[in-house]
């Protein structure tokens, strides 16, 4: 039995070998790999136009159920800059970019961040919520963070990088304005997942969830009752959904509500995990904060 | 290099997993590998509320403790209970799994705690996680637990094999002889387990699941000698492994998913080939 086990071996060897050295004939452009398409647009700006930026995470797919194929172990490999977001945010991949950073630079955006301006969910055991761009001002400061490890590649796009961080800028000064024109009494986010609260600190905004931050344990009917509860008492308007994440458990809140014989709306959906498909008028980090802070504006005002 | 380091996880796991899934079907227990990914889920969250932290050390071994666990349960239940052994599969991992469920609910609602998150790895992670000794480079960790378990499963079923055997297709037959059938039946449990989860975190569950039944399955089709079985088991197994490697190449999908598709493609064709082989010689005894 271990002489076939260990012929296998070796048959594997010699075949896989012999598959894999051709490919290295062409001259490769310097690859940046980038978890999301949020970290994917940054670097597109901020760095050069000679360095290629791949995305691995797709639009509309949760990080928490991820099944990666053999070009993304191809990506990873031949990086020479892997950006992720950190504080846990990939889950299980982390530990592997852990593993990378001994070898090739690694930029963990989150990591950068000082923990006082981090939060940290009831319960959660020393993690920090990872949804950090949902404060704009925040992200650039992550942004800004990582600058030092991309002038190292040599690939640092000064201009572009300023530019890109002056939209930044404006940005938060957008979404700041915004959110005050919602009346004081209205200013209340109601969500399907945890994914808003830096938005809400931020901006001044009071946001429930109907899920944790992990999707394995289901919403409870008490959880559902307690959102129509408060959407009575404290007659709020509308409620929101989010492209990741079905919008059932949001349909359940808003037929209680309704059967408690007053009315609430939905409010749009939400990009909370990553910006939209092509053709969304979300499709990156500026447009989907842009997005989900109109849907908002224009449903609670 | 990278190509065949995922191949050779692939095989590695095949074949520690093939080993034991002929036993698990002799024992009508094939399905013992997907209870146990369901089971670990309180483990992974008690340990997980114990130590405060997500050090995948301490989950794994809180997931190995409760595949045992539900190894041990479903043996008592068949036997106390008088159930079938798939009816007593089906109560202890929905029971443990549902547990589970309730403890995230519970006490870790804001931390991201379950099977998916911190205890199935992937197999196209496998050659970037590297293990190091200080600045040396010695390969991707999974290699080196994996074929050290390999090694295990292999001694014991050298040192066991007649033991095993027996106990497999007559329990009551060998109790009568004086052997300690329980004794045998926990320790290859506990091999099952430790195997299993060990793989979980190097491949993910699919995979697992899969190369405990499918390539046994496909070997228990040409024979009903054990060894003879683990020596197709072992041969399909690597084949699924090949093969599905250059599938999810070919189609640029899920490493883990093709080669578990390319184990089920395995079983139908050998169905095939045995079904038409003995309809020819039907042909051939009828026509003289």
């Amino acid at each position: 039995m271990k002489k076939i086990v260990l012929l296998a071996v070796i048959c594997l060897g010699a075949l896989s070998c012999s598959q894999t050295e051709p490919k290295e004939e062409q001259e490769e452009k310097f690859l940046v790999v980038a978890t999301t398409a949020m970290l994917g647009d940054a670097m597109e700006e901020m760095l050069d136009t000679t360095v290629e930026v791949v995305t691995l995470l797709g639009p509309g797919i949760d990080p928490h159920v991820y099944n990666p194929t053999k070009k993304v172990l191809d990506h990873l490999a031949e990086a020479d800059i892997v950006v992720s977001h950190g504080l846990h945010f990939e889950g299980r991949m982390q530990d592997i970019f852990e593993k990378m950073s001994r070898k090739k630079t690694v930029i963990f955006l989150g990591n950068a961040l000082p923990e006082s301006k981090l939060i940290e969910p009831e319960d959660a055991g020393g993690f920090y919520d990872p949804h950090i761009w949902s404060d704009v001002e925040l992200w650039k400061e992550a942004l800004v963070a990582s600058i030092p490890q991309l002038e190292k590649s040599g690939h640092y796009n000064k201009e572009g990088a300023e530019e890109y961080l002056k939209k930044v800028e404006d940005l938060h000064a957008y979404a700041a304005s915004q959110v005050q024109s919602i009346p004081q009494k209205n200013r209340i986010l109601l969500t399907a997942h945890d994914a808003f609260s830096y938005f809400a600190k931020a901006y001044g905004l009071e946001v429930v969830a109907l899920q944790g931050i992990s999707t394995v344990a289901e919403y409870g009917i008490k959880d559902v009752e307690k959102m129509v509860d408060l959407i009575v008492e404290r007659d709020i308007k509308a409620v929101f959904s989010e492209s990741s994440i079905s919008p059932r458990s949001m349909e359940a809140v808003m037929s209680g509500v309704e059967q408690q014989g007053r009315e609430v709306k939905l409010g749009g959906i939400l990009y909370a995990d990553a910006p939209g498909e092509k053709g969304s008028g979300a499709e990156t980090y500026l447009t989907m904060v842009k997005h989900n802070v109109d849907e908002i504006v224009a449903a609670l005002k | 290099m990278n190509d065949f380091w995922i191949i050779l996880e692939g095989s590695l796991v095949a074949v520690s997993c093939g080993l034991l899934g002929a036993y698990l079907i002799l024992r009508k227990m094939a399905m013992v590998g997907d209870a146990i990914s369901h089971a670990v889920l309180p483990g992974i969250v008690i340990a997980y509320l114990v130590a405060q932290s997500r050090s995948s050390i301490l989950l794994l071994l809180g997931a190995a403790l409760f595949g045992l666990l539900s190894t041990f349960l479903i043996e008592i239940l068949a036997k106390k209970a008088r159930i079938q052994s798939d009816a007593s599969i089906g109560i202890t991992f929905t029971w443990l799994f549902a547990i589970g469920v309730i403890l995230v609910s519970l006490y870790s609602g804001n931390a991201d705690i379950d099977q998916d998150c911190v205890l199935y790895g992937d197999i196209a992670f496998v050659p970037l996680d590297t293990l190091f000794l200080g600045e040396r480079d010695l390969g991707p960790t999974p290699i080196w637990l994996q074929g050290f378990n390999l090694f295990l499963v292999i001694a014991m079923i050298r040192i066991g094999y007649r033991g095993f055997l027996i106990t497999s297709f007559d329990p009551s037959f060998s109790s009568g002889l004086g052997i300690k059938t329980d004794t045998w039946h926990y320790v290859l449990m506990g091999a099952v387990s430790f195997t299993v989860v060990l793989s979980f975190n190097a491949v993910g569950a699919i995979l697992v699941v899969a190369f405990l039944v499918v390539p046994p399955a496909t070997a228990y089709l040409l024979s009903n000698q054990l060894q003879t079985m683990m020596i197709y088991t072992v041969i399909f197994g690597v084949l699924s492994a090949l093969i599905g490697f250059y599938l999810a190449t070919w189609w640029s999908a899920s490493i883990s998913g093709a080669m578990a598709v390319a184990s089920g493609i395995l079983f139908l064709g050998v169905l095939v080939y045995q079904k038409l082989l003995r309809k020819r010689k039907k042909f051939l005894a009828i026509t003289n």
